[in-house]
């Protein structure tokens, strides 16, 4: 029986993990890490071709939510306003937020957004895939 | 010893640097950090020689920067003890000299200098022989084999000796 014992410890102490190696960039790694863990939905972007294959069809709604828009909409105004290059022809817009939302109209914002779930699974969404349907026409004055 | 490695980093990119030329952008970002920098575990990284791939970007919220996992290969550059290098000196005074093999600093102690050689104060310090046969000066350039190295996270410096069969000046400017 003790020896049972003796050799259980010894195969636990065998299993123990190894240790973590300690690379460059792995502070910035953790830090990636925690932003991740603050934001619930990262969103995505989209400029190079998809590579994962469509495993399961998605089951999550079609359509945007409010929030999702909120979000897009302010994350690509935010990149316009820093100089990022337009995806729409302009005519005489100069306020980013307008000009995102011009781009949202127009589906051509670069975003993929990935909708979590609560198991942890997700499921990515361009941005060009979903119906946006709400009271934006009101706010940006009609079109 | 020089390794052709390939290593991941996160790239964080502005959005100013969007559109078709995302990529390049990318990459000459990614000459410009790292080529020339040095950690502890690889080495000084000497060149980037290709790009293997650039995974999908994630935006950051809040800055609207977008992080980038991109793995590429690059040449560097590691010492290691017992090596044997070539390298030009760069400061010789009472306690030794200093030489460089490209980025790497090395120093050789006067314990580790063959017993013959005698240092020589004045305006151009050196070490020689009593014959004055051969001579150890700023810019000779000496085969040296590293007997230590002491590796931080962004520096490598190592300790060399020249007390050893086929060690020692290969090239002196004094005398060409």
């Amino acid at each position: 029986m003790a020896d049972d014992d003796y050799d259980d410890m010894d195969m636990g102490y065998e299993d123990e993990p190894p240790e973590p190696e300690i690379e460059e960039g792995a502070e910035e790694d953790l830090e990636n890490n925690k932003n991740d863990e603050l934001t619930g939905d990262p969103l995505e972007a989209d400029d190079k071709e998809e590579e994962q294959p469509v495993q399961r069809p998605r089951k999550t709604s079609k359509y945007m939510t409010k929030y999702e828009r909120a979000r897009i909409l302010g994350t690509r105004a935010l990149q316009i306003s820093m100089n990022a290059p337009v995806m729409v022809e302009l005519e005489g817009e100069t306020d980013p937020l307008e000009i995102a939302m011009k781009e949202l109209r127009e589906r051509k914002i670069p975003f993929t957004i990935r909708r979590y779930l609560p198991d942890g699974s997700y499921e990515d969404w361009g941005v060009d895939e979903l119906i946006v349907e709400d009271s934006w026409k009101r706010q940006v004055g009609g079109d | 010893m020089f390794f052709h490695i390939v290593l991941e980093r996160n790239m964080q990119l502005h959005p100013r640097y969007f559109g078709r030329n995302l990529r390049e952008n990318l990459v000459s970002k990614l000459m410009k950090d790292v080529e020339g920098t040095c950690s502890g575990r690889h080495g000084f990284v000497v060149a980037v020689t290709g790009i293997e791939n650039i995974g999908k970007g994630l935006i950051r919220d809040g800055t609207g920067f977008v992080t980038f996992p991109v793995k590429y290969q690059c040449v560097v550059f590691r010492p290691f003890k017992g090596e044997i290098l070539e390298a030009v000196v760069t400061m010789v005074n009472k306690m030794g000299f200093f030489a460089e093999a490209g980025p790497v600093q090395i120093f050789v102690s006067n314990h580790l200098i063959p017993d013959d050689m005698e240092f020589q104060s004045g305006d151009m310090p050196n070490y020689t022989t009593s014959d004055g046969s051969v001579k150890i000066q700023k810019d000779s350039e000496v085969r040296l084999k590293i007997i230590g190295t002491r590796v931080d996270a962004t520096e490598i410096f190592c300790i060399g000796t020249i007390k050893d069969d086929f060690l020692g000046v290969i090239n002196d400017p004094a005398t060409v």
